[in-house]
């Protein structure tokens, strides 16, 4: 047993880069927020001094969760996932209009979006699972009971209607499945069959997709059958979609695209992308300095605190200052896959991964947004963004893996 | 952990390396398209960033044209050009104040406090000087090089094309004010626009504003105008409402030169509808005045000049009604019971009560008077005494019930609601026991505490001719949509008096009959030759000067269309005076629509 006194043990584990990668990303927001309201002439240049202080409620935050052992959330896992889709459904019943859609819950002085706590839940209630299913042979059930617990919230927050939080649940799906240990040639034919759909709609990406799922299936040296049985799957995904596709309404489509978050409000969003794209690119290698970039001055977008904040580093700080982010997030995600690695329980290991996946999923699709190579769906940037919920919730995510590496060697 | 077996390391190791592999690919996605977009593509982002610069411009909506009731244009709109800067640009170049200083004619402090005042933000625009000459929009335009972010909006100001002034009410227009700014936020009003102050530009307001637009701009580093913005379809702004006014221009100018340089207001109403056919207050002002920019000088002329130009006497003016004020009295009596039309008393010329002697007007007295004898000749003695009868509490219950003590709820606004004295209120202003029933006395004549408003008398004149139904007075007959052309009516709110019997009606409209056309009425100088008019004159004493001239009425009296209220502040007899404008305003009403034939035949009956 660890001595609880002894502070020098109690951090030797502790991972400072991971911190302190997060206290910068933080500090870096606070002044990205800082100068893109600083000439909004109204209260929202008082914005900074909030996210400050949902920093500090951050870190107290924080501190609970790296000092909590983890069985503690091996234990409440049902319950907080419980507790969770209760609130989504709250939402669903008495939920206040936030932005056009109901994702708030009022709680006093401060709002609460359920579905940011849910990601948390949902991540541990997996975990949790792979623990009770540690029998092999119940691999069959742990991929239908994964399928169940995430659709389950992704379904709620989809009729909220988010569909770009609800998306933040399905890469838990393979990723997770996938360190969990389920035999990835299972995964293979349940998930490359999507992959072919996408790609069916070009007949040389279908192809070179056709080849390399041969390729993967012949090297797996599977039997002849369920070799045969992949491969027709895929070629009748490729075929089936392009014309059941086709024979839809011109509007049907764009129904189908617009659900899939493929097209959302064409003329808005391309207007933002551009000037976003521009806020970027001006920026060139050095940036324009701390409130001198014209593009963020002028307020020509309408989300730049909040999910168009990397526009703003990138502009005022540069190639530099963009690197110096992704850097940042970079440091924490491999460290993390080191820490998940190093976990000493499946589900201290697990919980590690779903975290990860969850953080490189929205800087991914964020910054990837602002850059114009991601569909606009409305993702906050991990501890950078102006706002409470998604500042707590990525500060905690950061802190499990804190108390994960820390925990490394506790027996 | 998640295998026993031997070769867990290894596992464990490739699904590591997977997971490195993956995100590695997601980071270097990042940061390649990182260096695409800022170093390979920088430069021209770069010059595009400073080219462009995307502004929205409010697109203001052309302001409501407001007409007469027959289509004539009182008030219509014409384009003036107002100068704007961007804070932006001012702060950036060097000299800019001083030049502008020097051209708009503005001292280059004065500049720099209403650009930091109304400044929103560095890129708004705001508006230095209203209406600037073409001299001066020609110099901006010549040297629009070295006024970078200088430009002129088109706008439009009000045109008063009409020979009428109808000054009151239509009101005027003028710049909003610091707490109008507070009182609408939100609305869209920015710094050195127009608001309506007074009449209907202040009452129709939201109406005839119409809604703001905007267009998205494309402006270049020093704030001109590059392009617009193809992708950011502008919003179209919605004009405003037309308003059609019950007024009618041809009595409207009739009655503007009968009171002529007179203080006093005139007012006529439609009593089948409550329409205002006209509605004058004298001194008025020319409303094409405040069109333009209001010098200090001009605004301290209309402030504080002595008869109170701005002013509309007609509904915000009180003031004792003197003797037409008899006719509430004499209903009060009438349905109190406590005497019969019959009941008559001498009268000497005086009445003595307690220590004071009550004079009549008629010094010689009226000898033996009935009530509608009392009516027609005005006669006060009979009204002291009828007043000893009746009771205070029953003269104010009735005064009340009549419409007095209250706004009328004229679309006009800041109308008052004149005072109805009763116990409570003297006690409160001469202290209990302070008073006397004197005071009573001169109550019952119009004189004293009581104060009404003209309009409130031409609203006793409408109840008399409806048997006790009025309607809300107004001025806006019909509003006009200029998008969907569709014609919005006015709803017309009316009332019945309550307590007061049809009876009653008639009896006291009998009086004014003989006021009229009685051998010794008062207001004999209002009838008109074939149409019959019915009255009651009034000659106010007030202790600031002359008596203030009275005459309400109504016509025809068997099936009364129009009632009138003519009041001529330090006029004299309202016999003299009031009447016989009266009869000119219903002259000239029933020239222009002249009575038909079957409603000529047509009998007395309450109307609908």
């Amino acid at each position: 047993m660890l001595d609880e006194f002894d502070l020098k043990k109690k951090f030797k584990y502790f991972d400072f880069s991971v911190f302190f990668s997060m206290i910068l990303l933080i500090g870096i927001g606070i002044a990205a927020i800082y100068s893109a309201t600083y000439s909004s002439g109204s209260a929202a240049h008082l914005n900074y001094q909030r996210q400050i202080l949902w920093a500090g409620l951050g870190l107290i935050v924080f501190a609970v969760i790296v000092f909590t052992p983890m069985r503690f959330f091996l234990a409440f896992a049902y319950v907080f996932y419980g507790v969770a889709i209760a609130s989504l459904l709250l939402v669903l019943v008495i939920g206040q209009k936030g932005s056009g859609a109901q994702r708030w819950l009022g709680l006093g002085f401060l709002h609460f979006q359920p579905s940011e706590w849910a990601k948390l839940a949902t991540i541990f209630v997996i975990a949790r699972l792979f623990t009770d299913c540690r029998d092999w042979l119940r691999q069959k059930y742990i991929i239908a009971l994964v399928f169940a617990v995430v659709l389950l919230p992704m379904l709620l927050i989809f009729k909220q209607p988010d569909l770009g939080t609800a998306l933040v649940f399905a890469p838990f799906i393979p990723s997770l499945l996938f360190w969990g240990g389920v035999s990835p040639m299972v995964l293979f034919s349940i998930f490359v069959p999507f992959l072919t759909m996408i790609a069916s709609f070009n007949f040389y990406t279908f192809f070179a997709l056709m080849i390399i799922i041969v390729m993967v299936l012949i090297l797996s040296k599977r039997e002849l059958w369920y070799l045969l049985v992949n491969i027709l799957l895929n070629i009748a995904v490729g075929i089936v979609t392009p014309f059941l596709w086709h024979s839809l309404q011109e509007y049907q489509q764009k129904r189908v695209l617009t659900f899939l978050g493929l097209v959302t409000d064409p003329k808005g969003a391309s207007y933002q992308l551009i000037q976003s794209k521009v806020a970027i690119g001006s920026g060139g290698l050095w940036g324009k300095g701390f409130l001198q970039g014209t593009q963020t001055q002028l307020r020509f977008l309408p989300e730049q605190h909040t999910d168009f904040i990397f526009s703003v580093i990138a502009e005022e700080a540069g190639f530099i200052g963009g690197m110096i982010v992704i850097v940042l997030f970079a440091i924490i995600i491999l460290r993390g896959i080191k820490i998940a690695a190093s976990a000493r329980s499946q589900f201290s290991s697990l919980v590690a991964i779903g975290m990860i996946t969850l953080l490189l999923y929205h800087v991914f699709v964020n910054i990837g947004m602002v850059m114009g190579i991601m569909p606009v769906t409305g993702l906050p940037l991990p501890l950078v963004s102006y706002g409470g919920s998604s500042m707590l919730v990525s500060m905690a995510a950061v802190a499990f893996l804190i108390n994960i590496s820390k925990r490394r060697y506790e027996y | 952990m998640r295998f026993s077996s031997n070769n867990r390391k290894v596992l464990e190791t490739f699904y590591k390396n997977f997971y490195y592999l993956v995100s590695l690919l997601l980071f270097s996605i990042l940061i390649l398209r990182l260096f695409q977009l800022q170093i390979i593509h920088g430069k021209r982002y770069f010059v595009q960033s400073e080219k462009n610069r995307i502004r929205a411009i409010t697109l203001k909506p052309l302001r409501g044209r407001i007409f007469d009731r027959n289509g004539e244009m009182l008030v219509g709109n014409q384009p003036a050009y107002s100068v704007y800067a961007t804070p932006y640009e001012l702060q950036s170049w060097q000299g800019i104040y001083t030049h502008l200083a020097n051209i708009l004619k503005i001292p280059e402090d004065e500049l720099k406090t209403i650009v930091k005042k109304h400044q929103q933000g560095k890129f708004n625009p705001v508006k230095l000087k209203r209406q600037v000459n073409f001299e001066t929009l020609s110099r901006i335009n010549e040297e629009r090089l070295d006024l970078p972010g200088v430009g002129f909006w088109i706008e439009s100001k009000r045109f008063y094309p009409s020979s009428a002034r109808v000054a009151h009410v239509l009101g005027y227009l003028g710049e909003v004010s610091p707490d109008e700014l507070e009182k609408f936020k939100g609305e869209g009003y920015r710094y050195g626009d127009v608001i309506g102050k007074q009449g209907v530009e202040r009452q129709y307001e939201k109406l005839l504003r119409g809604q703001f637009g905007y267009e998205f701009v494309e402006v270049d580093a020093l704030g001109r105008e590059v392009r617009k913005v193809e992708e950011q379809k502008p919003i179209a702004p919605k004009p405003g409402m037309d308003l059609y006014l019950t007024i009618d221009v041809d009595i409207q100018t009739l009655a503007e030169s009968l009171l002529g340089s007179r203080k006093g207001s005139l007012v006529l109403l439609n009593v089948r509808n409550g329409e205002v056919l006209c509605l004058v207050s004298k001194p008025d002002f020319d409303p094409s005045v405040f069109a333009g920019i209001i010098t200090e000088k001009q605004w301290d002329y209309f402030q504080n000049h002595p008869n109170h130009p701005l002013y509309n006497r007609a509904i915000q003016s009180t003031y004792p009604p003197g003797s037409t004020y008899k006719l509430v009295l004499a209903i009060a009596a009438l349905e109190s019971g406590v005497i019969t039309p019959e009941w008559s008393i001498s009268c000497s010329g005086r009445f003595r009560f307690g220590t004071r002697n009550f004079k009549c007007w008629k010094s010689r007295g009226h000898g033996v008077v009935n009530l509608y004898q009392a009516i027609e000749q005005s006669c006060n003695v009979y009204f002291y005494q009828l007043s000893l009868k009746t009771g205070l509490s029953r003269w104010a219950d009735f005064g009340r019930k009549l419409g007095f003590g209250r706004k009328t709820g004229i679309d006009i606004g800041m109308e008052s609601e004149g005072v109805v004295p009763d116990e409570a209120y003297l006690d409160s202003h001469y202290g209990k026991g302070q008073w006397t029933e004197g005071m009573l006395l001169n109550l019952a004549v119009g004189q004293g505490d009581l104060l009404v408003t003209p309009l409130q008398m031409a609203q006793l004149a409408m109840i008399l001719a409806n048997y006790g139904k009025y309607f809300r007075p107004h001025v806006v007959k019909r509003i006009y949509e200029p998008v969907t052309r569709k014609e919005i009516p006015i709803k017309v709110d009316s009332s019945q008096v309550q307590g007061v019997s049809h009876r009653v009606y008639e009896i006291v409209r009998q009086g004014m009959w003989l006021v009229v056309n009685g051998a010794s009425g008062t207001g004999r100088a209002a009838a008109l030759q074939d149409i019959a008019v019915a009255g009651k004159t009034g000659t106010a004493q007030n202790p600031h000067g002359d008596d203030h001239a009275w005459f309400i009425g109504f016509a025809p009296f068997d099936f009364p269309r129009v009632a009138i209220v003519v009041m001529v502040e330090n006029g004299g007899s309202g016999g003299a005076v009031a009447a016989p404008i009266a009869r000119q305003i219903l002259q000239e009403y029933f020239r222009k629509y002249p009575v038909k034939l079957p409603e000529k035949m047509a009998i007395s009956l309450p109307v609908e």
